[in-house]
């Protein structure tokens, strides 16, 4: 046939140096993102005071009085305790009373932010162990693991009341 | 050539080319998975911090409806940082007001602050921010921290 021409090799695409693009793609990439997620303590506050809002009156038996002075001092209810203990008074404290049980928190404006974190995370943990506890009690699984509704459960039976002098106050 | 050393002269095999076509699929996918578990660095910190340490830490959810606070040095004193720049604390309520307008109704209704702090601020600084925050309704606040081992 004369239409037949002889068969030509089409020459091969050299990929080699594609490895090295995509490389410097996902170096840029592991320069550029972070992996850290945001991890914390939430809080919620309590919203603005109002003007005309009454103040209650409640047991001085019941409340904690916890406060930090301006060399990063922890007191509760007046003597100096470390943030372990102030874990273990607020457990107590909200294990015996827990539906009228304040925890008053008062920084002073010198106060480092350190402190004042290692106070809340004390007073956050102690919620957490009890809260742990109940959930393993009558759920049978870790706090964690409960679903939005069992949870809810749990934070009612044991609610953190806690308030926050900011002249106002925190729940 | 060398006549001498013909007969030790073995054939010479050629070592066989490795074949890298799939390499750049290879790295393609870790590319992709990077991108994907990771996020951007949304805004630059200005400010200097080093967040303090808890135990009971948790993950912060739900990306969409937080607003960061940063608190730290800046030029030798103490300054507030939100999202992508210095503020002080009086501005925080226009801001907040300005960027819940930005977020869906659903997302406004779970803002988050979440308060990156560095651990030798003084509490008058927080609390400054804090009252400002109250005072807009922004009432959940992650106090952020590393997990302490």
């Amino acid at each position: 046939m004369f239409r037949k021409r002889y068969r030509q090799q089409i020459p091969e695409l050299n990929t080699t140096s594609t490895a090295d693009i995509s490389f410097m793609l996902l170096i840029f990439f592991l320069v550029t993102s972070s992996m850290d997620t945001d991890k914390g303590l939430l809080r919620q506050m309590a919203p603005p005071p109002q003007q005309e809002e009454q103040l209650m009156d409640i047991n001085k038996d019941c409340v904690l009085q916890v406060e930090l002075d301006a060399q990063d001092q922890l007191t509760c209810n007046g003597k100096v305790v470390t943030p372990k203990q102030l874990r273990e008074e607020v457990r107590t404290m909200a294990s015996v009373n827990r539906e009228g049980h304040v925890v008053a928190v008062k920084a002073d404006r010198q106060t480092s932010y350190e402190a004042y974190f290692k106070m809340q995370n004390a007073i956050v943990g102690a919620y957490a162990t009890l809260r742990e506890s109940y959930a393993q009690k009558h759920f049978g699984k870790h706090y964690v693991a409960c679903n939005s509704e069992e949870r809810t459960m749990v934070n009612e039976y044991y609610p953190q009341r806690i308030s926050e002098d900011l002249k106002g106050g925190g729940r | 050539m060398r006549p001498m050393r013909s007969m030790f002269q073995r054939k010479r095999h050629q070592v066989p080319s490795l074949n890298v076509a799939s390499m750049p699929d290879l790295i393609f996918t870790v590319l992709f998975f990077f991108m994907i578990v990771t996020h951007m660095r949304s805004d630059e910190v200005k400010v200097k911090l080093e967040v303090p340490q808890g135990t009971g830490v948790q993950k912060l959810a739900n990306k969409a409806s937080v607003v960061n606070i940063y608190i730290g040095q800046f030029k030798g004193e103490w300054a507030v940082q939100l999202n992508g720049d210095l503020i002080s604390p009086e501005d925080i309520p226009a801001r907040i007001e300005e960027l819940r307008g930005g977020m869906s109704a659903e997302n406004a209704d779970k803002l988050t602050v979440s308060l990156r702090a560095d651990r030798h601020t003084p509490m008058g600084v927080i609390t400054d921010v804090k009252q400002a925050l109250q005072q807009s309704y922004a009432l959940r606040i992650n106090y952020s921290a590393t997990e302490l081992k």
